[in-house]
């Protein structure tokens, strides 16, 4: 007999017994009815002591529950189950890591007569699945607090103004996102800087972007450039770095002592101001593209506004008025009327009620800046 | 948002009968009463949902808040219950879900005329002469199963169907949603169903109750099962032949038949 003849002459019981796999054939309440010497050598239980014990029962507590509540449900229900992770407990305690697959095989009435399952060793496999979960969660912890400190500062604050910022991250699960808020005096306490901006893309990069966007605009900011011009170095500075692309931002100089307001944004939801004893409105003028989007033909659009003594400005990111089920006008209307109907407040409590009333799915960073000029 | 469309609300059967009301356990979706709810639609109307997080439920109406005890459950019961304006429910509640029934019923006595708990457990972790079955080490191995799992089946819900040649309409719709849950939820959930301790809440209920416990119950075993039925003021016991934690899978005729008997349906 040639060697080749050899092999094929092999035995459907040595196939069985020595597979490279663990094999075990299971009533349908899970009474293990068969195994091969693979699953006794990997598992160090010997047949006589498997045979007649519930499949469930070689596996850790926990194990056993997700057995239950997924494995089983899943195989009830789809006739088979693939690559559930599970550990199996050998004979000294130690654990087996194991790939589980199952079939359940009909009767020729069709009725489930009993289970097939294979068993694979998957010990270095799920070492590697830890480390990548372990990096992953290590990437978004590094991204929040990168986030946090990128976003530290101390608001300004006069006997003329009061800036409130609420920012809510994207809730547990997300990665972060680049939204950013900032405000500072421009030079002798008479004039603030208010910026809302919101980076393309999420996670650490995003986070990065931001934090090298909000320093420029900072600096180009302490040169004394008006909002519109601001924004078109802030372009040139996109472009020639190549960061932030596609980012949207809001800036507005407020006057505190005059209430006379500068502002221009790119490509950014508009500035909400809200006048004592009026309905709130949006700042609709001021607007150019997004930064270094498309090519502009002139410099980019700046406008006035006149904020009135008691009077509030209120910058934010799209997060608040964009729902995937409505369209962005709803949005934007909803905001006025929960602006108007919280005016009363004080400035902190009417962010976190317009907030509330905006109903948000915490899927994303949301920002919210307010100054308020006081009467 | 309307409950209805949160929690993937679903109504069939009779629509003059008395409500019946499925809720679904730790780990699946309402497809989990496929087997048991048909026996029902001649006389009853059917209610079935997903809690919010699970199968086809809106997972962006997750508050991580408002779902940190199973109370955030029952309000989402509750809510259903009132905007269907339900009255005399039968509400039958799997595992976890028993004591989503428990508190539901609590809150809002007048809308429940019966409960049917089926492998109930009030407290999984066990405390001090109290036998729940399992240590809070367990369930901190049952959050790492999880994770295990999550990355296996990230890109591979597609399970081959196999075995199904009867129900071949199985097959899509389980490849969607069944057991697919969002893997953040799911860990909450799991928090929140194992480490919750619900066994002062069922004095307080008023509506008459059934518990049906399996045979062999690794999640709740025989014990925990007389303990639920021996603190509810008004209840039943019923041992079951089935083994494991899910007879409405496993053993669906004999689930039918001790419902049946018990709200006379």
């Amino acid at each position: 007999m040639t060697q080749d003849e050899e092999v094929l002459a092999e035995s459907a019981e040595d196939l069985f017994e020595d597979a490279p796999c663990g094999y075990l054939t299971c009533a349908v309440d899970g009474t293990i009815l068969r195994v091969n010497r693979t699953f006794e050598q990997w598992t160090g239980h010997d047949r006589a002591m498997l045979l007649g014990r519930r499949f469930r029962d070689l596996l850790a507590p926990a194990g056993r529950i997700y057995h239950e509540t997924h494995y089983v449900p899943l195989l009830e229900m789809q006739g088979a189950v693939r690559e559930i992770a599970l550990d199996i407990v050998r004979a000294d305690g130690t654990r087996l890591p194991a790939l589980i697959n199952s079939v359940r095989q009909p009767d020729d009435s069709g009725r489930p007569r009993v289970v097939r399952t294979t068993v694979f060793d998957a010990t270095d496999r799920r070492e590697y699945e830890r480390d990548l979960m372990r990096a992953r969660r290590r990437e978004q912890e590094i991204a929040e607090t990168l986030q946090r400190s990128l976003l530290s500062g101390i608001a300004p604050l006069s006997a003329d103004l009061c800036v409130e910022i609420l920012y809510r991250p994207a809730q547990a699960g997300h990665e972060v996102g680049g939204d950013w808020h900032d405000a500072f005096w421009l030079d002798d306490e008479r004039t603030a800087g208010l910026v809302v901006g919101d980076v393309v893309g999420r996670g650490l990069e995003a986070a990065a972007v931001m934090g090298q966007l909000r320093s420029a605009v900072r600096a180009l900011a302490s040169t004394g450039l008006e909002p519109g011009p601001l924004l078109d170095a802030l372009d040139r500075f996109v472009a020639r770095h190549r960061v932030g692309r596609m980012t949207t931002v809001a800036y507005a100089q407020l006057d505190v002592s005059t209430g006379e307001l500068l502002y221009a944004c790119a490509g950014h939801p508009p500035p909400v101001l809200l006048a004592p004893g009026r309905r709130p409105g949006f700042l609709w003028e001021g607007r150019s593209v997004p930064l270094d989007s498309v090519a502009l033909g002139g410099p980019r659009r700046q406008a006035t506004a006149q904020l009135a003594g008691g009077g509030t400005l209120m910058l934010y990111t799209d997060a608040l008025v964009e729902r995937r089920e409505q369209s962005l006008d709803v949005g934007f209307e909803h905001l006025l009327t929960a602006i108007d109907r919280h005016s009363g407040e004080d400035i902190a409590s009417m962010l976190t009620s317009v907030v509330r009333a905006m109903n948000d799915d915490h899927s994303d960073d949301l920002c919210l800046l307010a100054a308020h000029r006081r009467s | 948002m309307s409950a209805l469309a949160r929690n993937n609300v679903n109504v069939h059967g009779n629509p003059a009968g008395r409500p019946m009301v499925f809720a679904h356990g730790f780990g699946c979706d309402q497809n989990m009463w496929r087997y048991v709810w048909p026996a029902f639609e001649a006389d009853l109307r059917i209610v079935l949902f997903d809690h919010v997080g699970a199968g086809g439920s809106d997972i962006a109406a997750f508050q991580p808040d408002r779902y940190a005890s199973l109370r955030g459950y029952a309000d989402d019961v509750v809510e259903i219950a009132r905007e269907l304006d339900l009255r005399d429910i039968v509400f039958v509640g799997h595992s976890v879900s028993a004591m989503v029934g428990v508190l539901a019923a609590t809150a809002e006595p007048d809308r429940f005329g019966s409960l049917v708990l089926i492998g109930p457990s009030p407290r999984y972790i066990d405390d001090e002469d109290y036998v729940g079955g399992f240590t809070e080490e367990d369930i901190e191995g049952l959050l790492d199963s999880m994770d295990a799992n999550y990355l296996g089946w990230s890109s591979a819900m597609a399970p081959v169907i196999m075995g199904n040649a009867d129900r071949p309409e199985l097959g899509e719709e389980l490849t969607n949603s069944f057991c697919r849950s969002d893997p953040e939820i799911a860990r909450q959930f799991a928090r929140v169903t194992f480490l919750s301790d619900n066994r002062a809440d069922l004095a307080g209920v008023r509506t008459p109750a059934l518990v049906l416990q399996c045979s062999d119950d690794p999640i709740a075993p025989e014990a925990v099962g007389r303990y639920v039925a021996g603190r509810l003021p008004e209840s039943s016991f019923v041992q079951l032949e089935a083994t494991g934690h899910c007879p409405n899978l496993s053993a669906p005729q004999e689930t039918i038949a001790a419902i049946r008997a018990f709200v006379g349906a």
